[in-house]
């Protein structure tokens, strides 16, 4: 089994590419294989717990919760949380805040990265 | 090098994938990049389709546009999440989202 | 596991998507990544521009004083700073009718690297030489 690290830059709502990488960490993850996850960018504002799941809209809390449970190691972007106005209790549990170099660090030790690009 | 690139739109706005090399190029197209391999625009195909060998297409993103597996070129060949986390570990050493 | 090359390829231009923004700051990042990794391991990123990349990493920028947001150009010079290869492509300059001197340089802030302004092919080369590609 390998280690799958994807870095996600899309936001949540306004298209789903943010979707399909939470359907892929899940995928691999249900494979065996290990998946880091880092948010950066627009992705950051998913991290925010309470969210409402209004069905004509995207979601991202329950889908997170999920892959947590099941190992996958989820990291936001501090600085890119912080300038969105999100604040770490406000988080939800079990997602990591740090720097980039997080993301950096889980590459070194990647089989396989796959750097999603943003807005 | 083996690269396995990502192409998640219908109109490409980089010659990027143009000017790669790679000794084995697989594209793999999901969201809107499916429409590559089902829908023909002025009855042509895709010019993306001649770009490489390795075509895969996303099942699951081909179904939510109202479409079937069957619409896809036959060229490309239909794979689901767990196929693409197979092809992401198995088939190629770089992946790349255009 | 030692070091681990990695290619940023920035293809989107500056000042509208925020990736090829943070494509630039996450190679930076590399700076602080030994603290998160066992002793003889790093990161190496080279950091190229291609495309519509080529755009907006021009000196010259005055972002700071119209919008207050650190201008692209500064970043750019910080990764000088800090010792990453800068590649740019020379067709994409050539192209989009962008003279060499216009690429930005830190010599004043005593950076020793400069950008390199080179063929696709070296940055086709960057690519082949990486463990890992990520797009921007």
């Amino acid at each position: 089994m390998g280690t799958l690290t994807i870095g996600c830059f899309p936001g949540v709502v306004g298209n789903m590419t943010y979707d399909f990488t939470l359907k892929l960490a899940e995928a691999a993850v249900d494979k065996g294989h290990k998946v880091n996850l880092w948010f950066s960018g627009n992705a950051t504002s998913s991290i925010k717990a309470n969210q409402k799941h209004l069905k004509d809209y995207p979601t991202a809390e329950i889908y997170l919760k999920a892959l947590l449970e099941k190992g996958v190691e989820i990291c936001t972007c501090e600085a890119c949380s912080l300038s969105r106005g999100i604040k770490k209790p406000e988080g939800i549990e079990g997602v990591q805040w740090n720097a980039m170099h997080w993301y950096l660090a889980k590459i070194h030790g990647s089989d396989r990265v796959l750097q999603i690009g943003g807005e | 090098m083996k690269l396995g690139v990502f192409v998640s739109d219908f109109r490409l706005t980089s010659d990027t994938l143009d000017r790669i090399k790679a000794d084995k190029l697989g594209i793999i197209l999901v969201e809107n990049g499916v429409y590559h391999a089902t829908t023909k625009e002025d009855g042509k195909s895709s010019p993306l389709l001649d770009k490489a060998t390795n075509l895969y297409a996303l099942s699951e993103d081909i179904q939510i546009r109202g479409m079937k597996d069957t619409d896809v070129d036959e060229r490309v060949k239909v794979v689901n999440y767990s196929d693409v986390v197979d092809l992401i570990f198995n088939e190629y050493d770089k992946i790349a989202w255009l | 596991m030692g070091d681990v090359k990695l290619a940023y390829i920035v293809q989107k231009a500056q000042y509208k998507s925020e990736s090829s923004r943070l494509a630039i700051t996450h190679a930076i990042a590399y700076q602080t990544v030994e603290v998160l990794l066992d002793d003889g391991d790093n990161v190496i990123p080279t950091l190229c521009f291609v495309g519509e990349g080529v755009l907006g990493i021009q000196k010259g920028q005055n972002t700071m004083d119209v919008y207050g947001v650190t201008s692209t150009e500064t970043h750019m010079k910080n990764t000088l700073l800090v010792d990453l290869d800068v590649l740019v492509c020379k067709e994409d300059l050539d192209k989009y009718g962008i003279p060499e001197d216009a690429m930005p340089n830190a010599d004043e802030m005593g950076a020793d690297k400069t950008i390199q302004v080179v063929p696709f092919s070296e940055i086709q080369k960057a690519m082949e030489e990486s463990k890992h590609i990520l797009f921007f």
